[in-house]
């Protein structure tokens, strides 16, 4: 699966240069919230309007790709909640007006398959599509199902990708399950923080692959290992194994994407695979950068794919080898990717 | 397919939901259990088991947070695992995956969900459960499953898209057995959602009918074990996915084209993935919601791929639509069909849609050849999908 173009709004300036070139924004508080470009020729005003930023950040990052480059396919995202703040609407209204005639506006757009079917809509693909919902694991799963779709269809290429929005609902109801950090907190100290909790983020990353090598190239996901609350000998068998399989040895890698999330309670993956595999060199962080959400890896994919091609030399020197990706949502579900320049 | 698992409106297992459909038994009515200001209004397809009931069928299952959807998903994935006769083993292997999906996860807790979301509440006890992935990680912690394990939702086509991807995992061989399938319960959220759209019927569904009225909702989940050729050793095996089909309308967000674009692709796909022609379907299970645009454009759809259409009906008139379970549940009713070799007739039926004039089977026949069946499910979004399943 090669990836030929890329896109990415998150709460970092990604959706132009000037993240690779040393702008990094920071954040405080528990929520990091995507900035958003001026979506003028990807997205009409009538239907800006309407759009809960889930979709405006998917069709944004997705649109962008599609009209820059030939008809895909098909289009397989990932999103663990969708359009949730519409949701969160429409519930309001529900239980406001007692379940009296209520407008479906809200209740059409909060289905986490409508970024995928507004993508369509807007470029007139009737190809395959797919939205994953997996949770920790919704882009992953999109990246499997893209994987398979290009390996059964000869010259294909698709669009994947994945989007999530902080909203009131998802918001609320995980700060009360005690995912987020309760005290003060910023960007510069989160992963240093040596307290319980993250802090919570969104953004859109999408990707163009190419079942061939044909057309020039950021990177090639060779592969994706998906974990389900494995036991850490797991992972490391898991890691091990994945790297044989493409004829490369934990030393091979010299440029490791980690999830780290300032969370005490689940941080110590990273410090044990690292020590344990990856001693040789320092993990590099993302979520100080855009917060935790099940789809960060994403981001990460997005972030894997430029380091490789050597456009974010502040960030990370352009490695003689592949990229390793390895990130959990909550400690339970862990993937590991692996980014070649082959 | 080695085992299967259903509980919907028209039973509580495998054999009580095929004697229903042998007897033409609707389950649709006025729910017992569910409740909303519109429950008395329109008819709804309940599963005739209530919270608790569900919980003691499902022992030694840890059953705090689990809401209905969990619990109806739990109950039929473990029929069709014991259907299949799947050991521990079996289910921890990493080559046995599970691919499920739902639209209403645990917003069928709308109250709570209100709550919870607006901190009103100091109930936490299903905070985690409101997600569409939700029931899925519960199976998978509690059944240990090591394997691909994913949530699909593209509303109304959601399970029929997981047997999609459980079949193509095996055939690239990423897994050597799948459990796949969906699972819905009744929500104020989703009958809210629909109502507003307009589209639910007063009566019982009148599928592919010209009076026809919109949809009933209805709940349920199916799950179905797919296992790779060369794993299914001395096993029963009810069928085959033969070929499959996915395409994306493209249309409108809540309408099929009038084209029938999505539609008539996804079927078209699915033959020509199966490799045969669509002369040698012999039977249509269709989504057959009975709303006014799904049954004109699947009707125009069908004629255009089929010309001459071979006997076809709609098991929403016996399960109101089950939303993210309605592809699954519809599998299970097509292999069902194809496995017994005999057809179930299609309910609330009296005068076909004009001018397409296309009349569904109007009573039960036994002893049915069936080579070949294909079923539909047609979701908001235009997510159309279509599979062909083939004798074992």
């Amino acid at each position: 699966m090669y990836i030929t173009d890329l896109a990415c709004i998150s709460p970092q300036p990604t959706y132009t240069d000037e993240f690779l070139s040393g702008n990094l924004v920071p954040n405080a508080g528990t929520r990091y919230s995507a900035l958003e470009p001026d979506y003028k020729g990807i997205i009409a005003p009538s239907l800006l309007r309407r759009m809960a930023k889930a979709l405006r950040m998917g069709v944004g990052a997705g649109a962008l790709l599609l009209n820059r480059n030939t008809k895909p396919d098909g289009i397989v995202l990932g999103t663990a909640y969708g359009g949730l703040d519409h949701c969160l609407k429409f519930l309001n209204q529900i239980v406001d007006f007692n379940e009296s005639t209520l407008s479906p506006t809200n209740f059409v757009q909060s289905t986490p398959n409508n970024i995928a079917s507004q993508l369509s809509l807007m470029s007139g693909n009737s190809g395959y599509n797919s939205t994953h919902v997996h949770k920790g694991h919704a882009f992953e799963a999109a990246l499997i199902d893209a994987l398979l779709f290009l390996e059964e269809n000869a010259n294909s290429t698709l669009l994947v990708g994945a989007a999530e929005e902080i909203s009131a609902y998802n918001y609320s109801i995980d700060d009360q399950a005690g995912i987020y950090k309760k005290e003060e907190t910023n960007s510069d100290s989160l992963l240093q923080s040596g307290t319980s909790g993250t802090v919570c983020g969104e953004g859109a990353a999408m990707f163009m692959v190419n079942s061939t090598d044909q057309l020039p190239y950021f990177a090639r996901i060779r592969d994706v290992v998906m974990l389900n609350n494995p036991a850490p000998e797991e992972l490391m068998v898991a890691v091990k194994s994945l790297l044989h399989n493409h004829g490369y040895q934990p030393s091979d890698i010299q440029c490791l994407v980690a999830g780290y999330n300032g969370d005490i309670r689940n941080d110590y993956w990273y410090d044990e695979l690292t020590q344990s595999l990856f001693s040789h060199i320092r993990p590099l962080s993302f979520k100080h950068w855009t917060g935790d959400y099940p789809t960060a890896s994403a981001f990460a994919v997005w972030l894997g794919c430029h380091i490789l091609k050597g456009n974010a030399p502040h960030i990370c020197p352009q490695p003689a080898g592949p990229v390793l990706i390895y990130n959990h949502y909550l400690g339970i579900q862990h993937s590991i990717i692996l980014l070649d320049t082959k | 397919m080695t085992g299967m698992g259903i509980i919907s409106a028209i039973g509580n297992n495998l054999p009580e939901n095929r004697q229903s459909l042998i007897e033409g038994k609707t389950g649709l009515g006025t729910p017992g259990i569910f409740q909303s200001v519109y429950a008395e209004k329109f008819p709804f397809g309940e599963v005739k088991s209530d919270d608790n009931a569900l919980k003691s069928r499902i022992s030694g299952v840890q059953t705090s947070g689990l809401t209905r959807t969990d619990l109806l998903a739990f109950t039929a994935f473990g029929q069709a695992i014991a259907d299949a006769s799947l050991t521990d083993k079996d289910l921890a292997s990493h080559s046995t995956a599970f691919i499920s999906a739902s639209t209403v996860g645990g917003m069928c807790l709308t109250d709570q969900l209100y709550e919870n979301a607006n901190r009103t509440s100091s109930e936490f006890e299903y905070l985690a459960s409101f997600p569409a992935a939700a029931h899925a990680l519960r199976i998978c912690s509690h059944y240990n499953i090591k394997g691909f394990t994913d949530t699909i939702n593209t509303a109304c086509s959601s399970s029929l898209n997981s047997i999609l991807l459980g079949t193509r995992l095996i055939r690239a061989g990423r897994a050597k057995r799948v459990i796949v399938g969906g699972t819905d319960s009744l929500a104020k959220y989703t009958v809210n959602g629909f109502n507003s759209l307009s589209i639910l019927s007063p009566v019982p569904c009148r599928s592919f009918d010209k009076d026809r009225s919109g949809l009933n909702l209805g709940e349920g989940a199916a799950y179905l074990v797919l296992e790779a050729a060369d794993a299914v050793v001395q096993k029963k095996a009810y069928a085959k996915v033969s070929g499959f089909g996915n395409s994306c309308d493209a249309y409108h967000a809540s309408a099929l084209s009038a084209e029938a674009t999505g539609v008539i692709r996804s079927m078209e796909d699915a033959l020509k993935n199966t490799g045969i022609n669509a002369s040698e379907v012999d039977y249509i299970h269709t989504h057959g919601t009975a709303t006014e645009n799904n049954d004109e454009v699947e009707a125009f759809g069908m004629q255009k791929v089929f010309g001459k259409l071979p006997p076809f009906n709609s098991t929403k008139t016996y399960t109101g639509h089950t939303l993210g379970a309605a592809g699954s549940i519809g599998a299970v009713y097509t292999i069902l069909s194809l496995y017994h070799q005999e057809l179930y007739p299609s309910l609330h039926f009296n005068t076909p849609i004009e001018p397409h004039n296309l009349i569904p089977c109007l009573q039960y026949h036994k002893d049915y050849s069936i080579n070949f069946a294909l079923t539909n499910a047609f979701g908001f979004g235009g997510n159309c999908t279509s599979i062909v399943f083939g004798k074992a």
